[in-house]
């Protein structure tokens, strides 16, 4: 698709927010929203979430139903101020992470940086071999259909559409 | 049912996140102020934006919360149905979710005790070993000197 056209300060908020709250639906239609680490892939205009393999529900959930939703409403651990809360719905795919492509190692690098604790953990080969399932995951990547956004994270104010365009 | 520990968690939480899905398919999600009604084992939803108002249905309402650094996460996520009753917003729960399926803390399982980890972990596999057995084969080991090596790249 190409890289998408965003005000920077939305851009800021798909870089920087350590967590963003993603949205599957199930097989009854129940909504399931859990906080998961999102990924900007930028050249490619996408949100990427991943899953481990031992916890695929959203995975299954995404198949099944690819209308996905992405919240940023909690900048802790972002270094921005006055960020806007920003809502993507989007369309999902799904791919097991097995082949390496280059993304995947600036995602891994980008998660260490926030997460500097995890150095430790992931440079250790016991913890990795005890842990492989962590390592072990499927990527949901979200192409956006509509992005709102409300300024300074004002949810009482009615939030500006953005119209989802790619740079040409 | 109303869970009485983890509605103790969720009461800590300044907001939550409720999720109601659109006619079209996609989800919506807004983060609200809520209020526990013990008595009538109900979640009532002041929503600031009033466009999920009048959406009724299976809805969710996250908690959730983790330290600048990523440490200390919890989660707590409530099934339910949202009615709207009398002008109000209000949540009849169901199930009660965590990341770490247990049901008397949100904490995550990498916040807890070391016991906490190594029940996690022994599921993990458990849980991926299913994967893998209903995938029919095995997964490509990562390549961790690449993958090492490429943290310290500028």
């Amino acid at each position: 698709m190409g890289a998408l056209h965003l005000p920077p300060e939305v851009e800021a908020v798909f870089r920087e927010f350590r967590t963003c709250e993603f949205t599957t639906v199930n097989r009854q239609g129940q909504p399931l929203t859990w906080p998961t680490e999102p990924f900007y892939d930028a050249p490619e205009g996408r949100l990427i979430v991943t899953c481990s393999i031992a916890f695929p529900v959203k995975v299954y959930n995404a198949r099944r139903h690819p209308q996905v939703a992405v919240l940023f409403s909690d900048p802790t651990g972002a270094p921005l101020t006055d960020a806007p809360t920003v809502l993507v719905q989007g369309d999902a795919t799904v791919t097991e992470l097995e082949d390496d492509p280059p993304w995947s190692y600036e995602m891994f690098k980008e998660s260490i940086h926030r997460q500097p604790k995890a150095r430790s953990f992931v440079s250790n080969p016991l913890a990795r071999r005890l842990f492989t399932f962590q390592f072990q995951r499927v990527a949901i990547f979200v192409q956006p259909r509509r992005i709102l956004v409300w300024p300074r994270g004002d949810m009482v104010q009615v939030p500006t559409e953005l119209e989802v365009r790619y740079v040409e | 049912m109303w869970n009485k520990a983890l509605i103790a968690c969720a009461r800590t939480y300044p907001s939550g996140v409720l999720t109601v899905v659109e006619d079209s398919g996609y989800p919506r999600s807004v983060r609200c102020l809520v209020e526990f009604d013990d008595a009538r084992e109900l979640i009532l939803i002041s929503i600031p934006s009033l466009e999920v108002v009048g959406r009724q249905g299976l809805a969710c309402l996250l908690f959730h919360r983790h330290n600048v650094d990523m440490s200390g996460q919890r989660e707590l996520l409530i099934k339910g149905e949202l009615h709207e009753e009398a002008g109000n917003l209000v949540l009849h729960p169901g199930d009660f979710l965590t990341g770490s399926g247990r049901q008397d803390t949100d904490r995550m399982p990498y916040a807890g005790s070391p016991m906490d980890i190594i029940r996690y972990m022994m599921l993990g596999r458990r849980k991926a070993r299913e994967y893998l057995a209903k995938r029919g084969k095995p997964w490509t080991p990562r390549p961790w000197g690449k993958m090492l090596r490429y943290l310290d790249t500028p």
